[in-house]
């Protein structure tokens, strides 16, 4: 205390003002960043709850609850900030979600339209304080504006009716204790007419977490635990009792039947009532006492209501994704062109006669170079999404697994709002699914078999996603049985994919998997067919620019590591030719590139080597590898470094022709699978060239050079 | 909020030790495992809720004596109530200050010791 009085006293210096003044700006930069993040989920899930609500379908309360925590924690951040006009509109906005949260306020008040204009005025607000204006005086008066509309709709609003509880069955311990949050849950479903039970389960003291999460889980794949009580058990000391208060779509009866809890009662409480439907409308119908067909009629009401929560959508729009690619194309186009007048202003420089209409054009070509790199990145940057879309649709095909096949295992995510472009996101979907499939159904050991390895009898599989400069690293790793190289072996040899005489690698074993038709498994499994499809996997990944490597350990587990640029719509490609071709390499996997006399290269084992600063690399000749003539066999070549992963290589090429926005195009029909072409490119002068494979190159390349 | 909490307690002038629970499953466990002397709970918590921590340790004969405060944030007056309906000893309202709730909690201290 003493020391922060004698600091008082004494007048800043100049040093200590700027520091002040650069951590104020920083802490103000942490604020804003922040604040965007929470606002920008606050939007996008608005948008959902919008979506949910013109369906007519009940609103996940999960998603208000995720809304309700954003506008808290905006409310805290504010405060923390002294943001005032932010942190009163934040609470505001929290106190109506919390009302409709807990059933307080009905989905259709006016004061729920609200939220969208809030949303949008705390935009409209940081952005001001952003620019460094801190909050206007306009701000204020417009929070004060809104605030006042939020007030005046709270009064107008009338509070929906509720079921007396105490008109059920149900046991008043489990009553007393229910949060009013708890309460609401059960009101909204009894609307719904689901069937409610109480579901009564003795678990030792010391694993009930575990019996009770699988309890949850399976309640929850066919409804809602509402709450869960506690309780002493039948053996205290060492047992404790928990009381489910759960709702559900399926007869009590069948629940019972997933279960595999013994010590279970279920009792149940109200019957499902088939004829109710999810709608607020029917529940207002039934207590007026009107008929089914009367009923469906008020439903078309609806109609007027999506349109003006249309209307009210705020700052956010959804955009069908073929919209964007179009977008993309016409920019992907624009480059073209812009390439192609690149082309013209050197031409024009290079003759004299020319030289200054040749700078004129030059000028402008920089500036439209600048603008369209920005429209570029500005599209790029709409269509990424957050990985968390993907997760998202694992864990529900997890949680399917998790029930047809009896294995418990633990999904774990990390990276989840690392951002990759839609259509990748899209195409990425099917090897995860593919991946998380293998792993659970033949990576993952049964309960018994893990105990006996002295492993949990839950299995893990984490899947991580990560950004590494342009590129997007995703891992997949279980902690099951690892892979049999000697069966892989075996497998191998019988199917012709290696022949007796080649040593392997043990990595180039394990990659073997990713071959075209590998598989070493006998049966088939409904759950990941004959285990093939690791070679669908790699192709995938290719087609994208990517690549796939995987490592294992006997008894330990496996990791599939991909690697993804994260965008496909357009790429740098350095340009070089082979005999009259010119075919483009993605300038994401070179490494480097060097001339190379005829005398650099040297032999070995009937391998071609180069000397890179002292490391031997193996050598390719493009032409050999897709087959066309080389214009300059004994002349002097150009080498072209690629890597993907830890591979490396050198692809020797007759020119380096220099480096080109291309954009990629799938080759469709006959040329579709050629081996080494990943796809084609246009590029300014209008004619199409191919994509060299640089993963399928070094893969192959890499596995011949370790079988020699 | 938890650290805190654990925080100020330990500047009471009391010779207490405190035990921190990072969820009501966490709280379960622990509870046979010490001797309480005071229980403070929030009301939104991962997995079960304050309130049937509160009914638990009230319907034990074990806990039933055991003080119990719950902390919860504004405009759960209903929960509360509940709370207090189920056996909770006093409850506060975020956000408090750190000298009202050493308050609250000395003073259920020393009334505990007067009635043993």
């Amino acid at each position: 205390m003493a020391v922060r009085r004698t600091k008082k006293n004494r007048a800043p210096t100049r040093a200590e003002k700027a520091k002040a003044a650069a951590s104020k700006k920083k802490d103000l930069r942490a604020f804003v960043s922040e604040a965007e993040g929470i606002l920008e989920s606050l939007l996008e899930d608005l948008s959902v709850l919008q979506d949910q609500g013109s369906l007519d379908s009940p609103f996940d309360p999960d998603l208000v609850n995720r809304i309700f925590r954003s506008a808290h924690s905006l409310k805290g951040l504010a405060g923390m900030f002294e943001m005032e006009a932010m942190g009163r509109l934040a609470h505001h906005l929290e106190d109506i979600l919390d009302g409709f949260r807990l059933g307080r306020v009905n989905a259709d008040s006016p004061v729920i339209k609200l939220l969208d204009g809030g949303v949008a005025l705390l935009v409209s607000i940081l952005s001001h304080v952003e620019a460094g204006e801190g909050e206007t005086d306009e701000d204020i008066v417009a929070t004060n504006g809104f605030i006042q509309q939020i007030e005046e709709a709270v009064a107008a609003s009338i509070p929906p009716p509720s079921d007396d509880l105490d008109a059920f069955d149900i046991d008043p311990t489990v009553l007393r204790a229910l949060t009013e949050y708890e309460e609401h849950r059960l009101h909204e479903n009894i609307r719904k007419g689901r069937e409610i039970a109480l579901v009564d389960s003795n678990f030792d003291m010391a694993s009930f977490e575990d019996g009770l999460s699988d309890l949850s889980a399976a309640v929850r794949e066919v409804g809602e635990v509402i709450s869960t009580l506690p309780s002493q058990g039948a053996a205290p000391e060492s047992q404790i009792r928990f009381s489910l208060l759960v709702a559900m779509d399926i007869n009590v009866e069948r629940l019972g039947e997933r279960l595999e809890q013994p010590d279970t009662e279920i009792r149940l409480i109200r019957a499902a009532q088939s004829g109710k439907s999810d709608s607020s409308e029917s529940v207002a119908g039934d207590s007026l006492g009107l008929s089914e067909e009367v009923i469906k009629q008020s439903g078309k009401t609806a109609e007027p209501r999506q349109f003006e929560s249309l209307r009210s959508i705020g700052d956010t729009i959804r955009v069908d994704v073929r919209k964007l690619d179009e977008l993309m194309n016409l920019v992907g186009e624009l480059v073209i062109q812009r390439n192609a007048i690149g082309d013209i202003v050197g031409k024009l420089s290079s003759d004299p006669a020319t030289a200054r209409t040749g700078a004129g054009l030059g000028k402008i070509h920089f500036a439209l170079k600048r603008k369209l790199k920005e429209l570029q990145a500005g599209v790029l940057d709409v269509r990424m999404v957050p990985m968390r879309q993907i997760f998202e649709r694992l864990s529900r095909v997890v949680r399917r697994l998790r029930r047809d096949l009896g294995k418990d295992v633990e999904l774990e995510f990390s990276g989840s709002e690392t951002e990759l472009d839609k259509l990748i996101v899209e195409n990425l979907v099917d090897p995860l699914v593919h991946l998380v499939r293998n792993s659970f159904d033949h990576a993952i050991e049964t309960p018994a078999q893990r105990v006996a390895a002295g492993k949990p009898t839950a299995g893990k599989i984490c899947i991580r996603a990560m950004q590494r400069g342009n590129h997007v690293v995703i891992e997949v790793e279980d902690d099951g049985r690892g892979m049999d190289t000697e069966a892989i072996l075996a497998t191998a040899r019988e199917q012709g994919l290696i022949v007796d005489s080649e040593d392997l690698s043990r990595r180039d074993l394990l990659n073997l998997v990713f071959e075209p038709g590998f598989s070493t498994r006998d049966e088939v499994s409904s759950t990941s067919g004959r285990g093939v499809g690791m070679d669908v996997v790699r192709s995938n990944l290719s087609s994208m620019g990517g690549s796939v490597e995987l490592s294992s350990t006997a008894g330990r587990g496996t990791t599939v590591t991909m690697r993804l640029p994260i965008t496909l719509a357009i790429m740098q490609a350095l340009i070089v030719s082979v005999g009259d071709e010119r075919y483009a390499i993605p300038i994401a996997s070179v490494l480097e590139t060097l001339v190379v006399e005829p005398g650099d290269i040297g032999r070995s084992e009937g391998q071609e080597l180069l000397n890179l600063r002292g490391e031997p690399l193996l050598v390719k000749r493009l032409a050999e590898e897709l087959e066309v003539e080389s214009a300059s066999r004994d002349n002097r070549q150009f080498a072209v470094v690629v890597g993907v992963g830890e591979r490396r290589l050198c692809l020797l090429v007759d020119r380096l022709l220099g480096q080109q926005d291309a954009v990629i195009k799938p080759i469709k029909g006959p040329l579709q699978d050629i081996p080494g072409i990943a796809g084609a490119a246009e590029l300014g002068d209008q004619n199409a060239i191919l994509v060299i494979d640089v993963s399928a190159i070094t893969a192959e390349v890499s596995r011949r050079q370790d079988a020699a | 909020m938890r650290s805190l909490l654990a925080s100020s307690l330990e500047e009471l002038d009391l010779p207490v030790k405190v035990i921190e629970a990072e969820s009501g499953f966490e709280a379960l466990r622990l509870l046979p495992r010490e001797i309480f002397d005071l229980v403070v709970t929030d009301i939104n918590m991962p997995d079960i809720n304050g309130l049937e921590l509160v009914s638990f340790i009230k319907s034990n004969d074990r806990y039933a004596n055991i003080p119990l405060v719950i902390v919860s944030t504004e405009g759960s007056e209903r929960d509360r109530h509940k709370g207090l309906g189920l056996g909770a000893d006093a409850y506060l309202v975020k956000p408090f200050e750190p000298e009202d709730f050493r308050q609250v909690v000395s003073d259920l201290l020393s009334r505990d010791r007067e009635a043993s």
